[in-house]
């Protein structure tokens, strides 16, 4: 049921979601630099400002909140005066900082999200906890506890994670870091015919259906806009798609200029 | 007639008074000037002074004490975590409010230059 759903603002995601994330759940979204992931997360703290009365809190790690303002402002989110009507906080620390932060009764973070009563958060990003141990074992068990810890807190969260490769297939281990999340969204750059394109896949919808087709999406002036899904090629996560039988068919047999 | 220095003196003192006793009791040095103007900008920030040395470009050893004294001085607080000391941002309105009127006359150069001429002479 759509009620029961929290909308990301996003509409042809949220057609995907079949209505949007479970409400309280760790949400990750995933992809290479520039494919769009903290647009998608500021898209949803945005929505749940403007549209629905749901404050929000940003959790940055290393990247200073001056450049969400900036960013934000440029699709013509007003984070700044979010902020001054107690609707937003842009919260930057480290991730050694937040792992204690979450670990103690009434912590800051605790304090900050009762104060302003937010809904929903976006953690930018989960990559920066990979400092915090070269052993895959200990920092799963690391991030499992940090996402326990934020769901303690009640809120809807969005947590990106930055890919190492442009194209292709994803390393294992992120993976497991899928295995902790409620949800899975995969934001890819895909190469159809010499020409790069972003494509988008809900992998995994933790307790719900979902649409599983890879669909096409840009980054607009208004923010990220989830288009029609990828007709007539295949291999798409590959990283390089090729067409499907019935297309190179048609591509060989069928096209204008065949006798 | 006044000589040289305290003429000097007298049109470098020419600012608000509010503003000049917050140079003068706790914006007393370079680098609080910067800690002060990125905390005015990422004001909830709450990290460890190492980390703080980092978004600033310093050295940890130079930024340290600067943070402990701008706590002492009622600028920041101080908070001990798990064996970390955390900086965050005073949330006294008032404290903020007079932050927020020198971080807004510092775009001004008149008043630029007779900031740092305070500083100077509270680093003599």
């Amino acid at each position: 049921m759509e009620s029961q759903r929290v909308p990301t603002g996003i509409a042809g995601l949220d057609e995907m979601l079949h209505g949007g994330f479970l409400p309280q759940t760790a949400n990750l979204v995933e992809g290479a630099t520039g494919t769009g992931k903290t647009t998608l997360g500021m898209q949803f703290i945005q929505h749940g400002i403007a549209a629905r009365g749901e404050p929000g809190i940003i959790l940055t790690f290393e990247a200073f909140p001056e450049h969400y303002y900036r960013d934000a402002s440029a699709f013509g989110w007003d984070f700044p005066a979010h902020e001054a009507q107690n609707r937003l906080r842009v919260i930057m620390s480290s991730p050694e900082v937040t792992r204690a932060d979450l670990q103690q009764i009434n912590g800051r973070l605790e304090r900050v999200a009762g104060q302003i009563g937010a809904r929903r958060m976006l953690v930018d990003s989960l990559s920066h906890f990979d400092r915090l141990s070269a052993d895959p074992v200990e920092l799963r068990r690391i991030t499992y506890e940090f996402i326990n810890g934020l769901k303690r807190l009640g809120l809807t969260a969005v947590l990106t994670r930055e890919n190492a490769a442009l194209l292709g297939e994803t390393p294992d281990s992120e993976e497991e870091l899928a295995f902790v999340a409620d949800s899975v969204i995969m934001l890819r750059y895909v190469e159809i015919q010499c020409t790069v394109h972003r494509a988008l896949v809900v992998l995994k919808l933790r307790g719900s259906d979902h649409h599983k087709d890879i669909r096409q999406y840009a980054i607009t002036a208004h923010g990220l806009e989830v288009r029609q899904r990828f007709e007539g090629t295949q291999g798409l996560m590959s990283g390089t798609a090729t067409m499907t039988h019935a297309e190179a068919f048609v591509a060989a047999f069928l096209s204008p200029g065949t006798p | 007639m006044p000589d040289g220095d305290d003429f000097a003196a007298s049109l470098m003192n020419d600012i608000d008074p509010r503003l000049l006793e917050l140079i003068h009791t706790r914006i007393n040095s370079f680098i609080k000037w910067d800690l002060v103007r990125f905390f005015h900008d990422n004001p909830h920030t709450a990290d460890t002074a190492d980390s703080i040395a980092r978004y600033t470009g310093r050295d940890v050893r130079i930024v340290e004490p600067e943070l402990l004294q701008l706590a002492r001085d009622d600028v920041l607080e101080v908070e001990e975590l798990a064996g970390m000391r955390i900086y965050t941002l005073v949330e006294d309105r008032d404290t903020l409010n007079l932050i927020a009127s020198f971080i807004r006359a510092c775009d001004d150069r008149q008043f630029r230059v007779k900031a740092i001429y305070h500083v100077i002479r509270s680093l003599r």
